[in-house]
């Protein structure tokens, strides 16, 4: 008897575990890990093609949710109040958000390509990665563009 | 007698000097704007069939419709012939006669590559664009500066349609 008992308690606790994981995973895969909402982006980037100083630019994105659709548009306002429109896809967790960048004057511009997987149960990017392609052409480079690699960081802040 | 004529005549250098300066000048301030619909035809540079890891993208033609709201510009590309609901989004913004647009790749199979599409470019005439197209495909290339998968077209582009006026997204 006693050992019937102890058989039932172990399939009832391997039973309750696979129930844990798989609500779980289920919460993380359809629900929590989609970048709909507000956030923060800290994005970190040269200042200018070739340039070894480092900038770093924070932006409130409002991710709009994509319905059915692959796709999401998304605005970008920076910390000058500038506000700039973007999209983005996303798949499981990974990410990606496009957006030209806002350009007053002669600062060096750019369109950047921010990737990343939204973590944490969808609060946080950590170590995104940055394309940032330039304005100035330059046969040498592959995208027929002087091209840089940055960094990013985004928190959900709604 | 000859300081009348001497007047008219020179009445009539400043006119048409002042004609000629104010042409390319007035045509400058126009300001030029993607908005509205265009019919962009692409071809990979030096004939290239896939990027040089082996990704394709497939379709030389894109019906590309342009909007502008504000500082919100944005951009879809109309895939009707694939599905109604198949509408790749990016974003643009114009300089001068240069323009630049983003766009996202449509990536319908989850397990295969996906990417971005950054398009350069110039206007001809406000209904006349071309410039190159590069593909960074979400595949790692160590000969590249991105690390990405890169692959470049050049492309021509003709407005079909001009911008709706009061438009939503």
């Amino acid at each position: 008897m006693n050992l019937l008992a102890a058989y039932l308690r172990k399939r009832l606790a391997r039973a309750l575990t696979v129930i844990v994981v798989l609500l779980a995973i289920t919460s993380t895969a359809f629900s929590g890990n989609e970048l709909a909402g507000r956030w923060t982006l800290t994005i970190s980037f040269p200042d200018g093609p070739g340039s070894s100083t480092t900038q770093t630019r924070t932006v409130t994105i409002d991710v709009f949710p994509r319905g059915e659709s692959l796709h999401g548009r998304a605005n970008i306002t920076d910390d000058a109040g500038r506000r700039v429109g973007a999209t983005w896809r996303q798949v499981g967790k990974r990410v990606s958000i496009a957006y030209e960048l806002p350009c007053p004057g002669d600062t060096p511009c750019a369109s950047l390509i921010l990737q990343g997987r939204v973590k944490g149960g969808g609060v946080v990017i950590k170590k995104g990665s940055v394309i940032v392609v330039w304005d100035t052409p330059n046969n040498r480079n592959p995208a027929l563009y002087d091209t840089s690699n940055g960094t990013f960081r985004g928190d959900r802040i709604e | 007698m000859k300081s009348t004529n001497l007047i008219r005549f020179a009445v009539l250098i400043f006119s048409v000097f002042g004609l000629s300066l104010e042409g390319p000048t007035a045509k400058s301030q126009v300001e030029l704007t993607l908005a509205g619909e265009w019919l962009v035809t692409s071809s990979p540079i030096n004939g290239q069939t896939a990027s040089p890891k082996g990704v394709s993208l497939g379709f030389p033609d894109r019906d590309m419709v342009f909007q502008q709201q504000g500082d919100i510009r944005t951009g879809v590309v109309l895939r009707e012939d694939v599905g109604h609901d198949v509408r790749p989004l990016g974003v643009w913004r114009v300089n001068g006669d240069q323009f630049s647009t983003t766009f996202q790749l449509w990536c319908p199979n989850e397990d295969g590559p996906c990417g971005s599409i950054v398009m350069r470019g110039r206007f001809v005439r406000d209904d006349k664009i071309s410039g190159t197209m590069t593909a960074f495909f979400d595949v790692f290339d160590d000969r590249t500066p991105t690390g990405y998968d890169t692959w470049t077209f050049s492309f021509v582009g003709n407005r079909t349609a001009a911008a709706a006026s009061g438009g939503s997204n």
